[in-house]
């Protein structure tokens, strides 16, 4: 599965001001709405569950990386941006560091392997310190969704 | 202490695929033995102490994964990953 394939271009923040979890990830489900990805009907709810499934466990999985996600089912197909933070999150992450880079996704209910491949793609890219490197320093959204091109475009390598 | 290597195949048994939290849990229990673990799907080959490694073998329900172990603990981390395998890592997400 491609970044092109379940990231809404639309949504991409390229400097988020929330600084603490609850508020970066209302400010991302906030922008997938404004792109029209999301019900705003549905917003708290999607809030919600995304932050019911980090009690579980941080999402924040190393490298100043994280993927709150959440099965939601006011969504047919699988929907996710990206959001980057310039000064970085306490995300209670699994290697404790600030979080820089954020994949937010939602999944339909009984689509799981969807979501296992978009967090495989993720995951893959997120090796190479050159592709993490200028999705930080991106200055816009354009930026970031040319960084994901390329990748797309396997101009990382893997 | 004797070096000892150990290798299994075991199956994805739970319907959610390895997602995050299974693979914090596989990487938490490698930890916590003597050995290096090596996960493999095909060709691809992962530390298992890694999660973002783990994650980007996108392992689905009914994929087989192979453990590589090799150290004191080969055996006993090699049991304690075929449980956490056979029991699907706990509740769904």
């Amino acid at each position: 599965m491609k970044f092109a394939d379940f990231i809404s271009q639309d949504a991409i923040c390229a400097e988020l001001k929330a600084t603490d979890k609850e508020g970066v990830i209302r400010e991302i489900v906030q922008a997938l709405l404004d792109a029209g990805r999301v019900e705003s009907d549905e917003f708290e709810g999607v809030v919600k569950a995304i932050l019911k499934r980090e009690e579980l466990g941080s999402t924040g999985i190393g490298r100043g990386v994280a993927v709150p996600h959440t099965k939601h089912p006011s969504v047919d197909q699988l929907v996710g941006t990206v959001a980057v933070s310039k000064t970085g999150v306490d995300f209670a992450s699994l290697d404790g560091e600030p979080v820089h880079l954020f994949f937010l996704l939602i999944s339909p209910p009984h689509r799981p392997g969807d979501h296992l491949r978009a967090l495989e793609n993720i995951s893959r890219q997120l090796r190479n310190d050159t592709f993490c490197r200028f999705l930080k320093q991106a200055k816009n959204p354009a930026d970031i969704q040319l960084v994901l091109e390329e990748a797309d475009n396997n101009q990382f390598g893997s | 202490m004797s070096e000892t290597k150990a290798t299994r195949t075991v199956t994805v048994e739970n319907e959610e695929g390895i997602h995050v939290r299974a693979a914090d849990l596989i990487a938490k229990q490698v930890r916590q033995f003597d050995a290096k673990v090596v996960l493999a799907k095909g060709s691809h080959r992962v530390e298992g102490t890694e999660v973002l490694q783990i994650l980007s073998l996108g392992a689905l329900p009914g994929d087989q994964v192979v453990l590589e172990a090799d150290g004191a603990d080969a055996e006993q981390v090699l049991d304690a990953m075929a449980r956490l395998f056979a029991d699907g890592f706990g509740p769904n997400e």
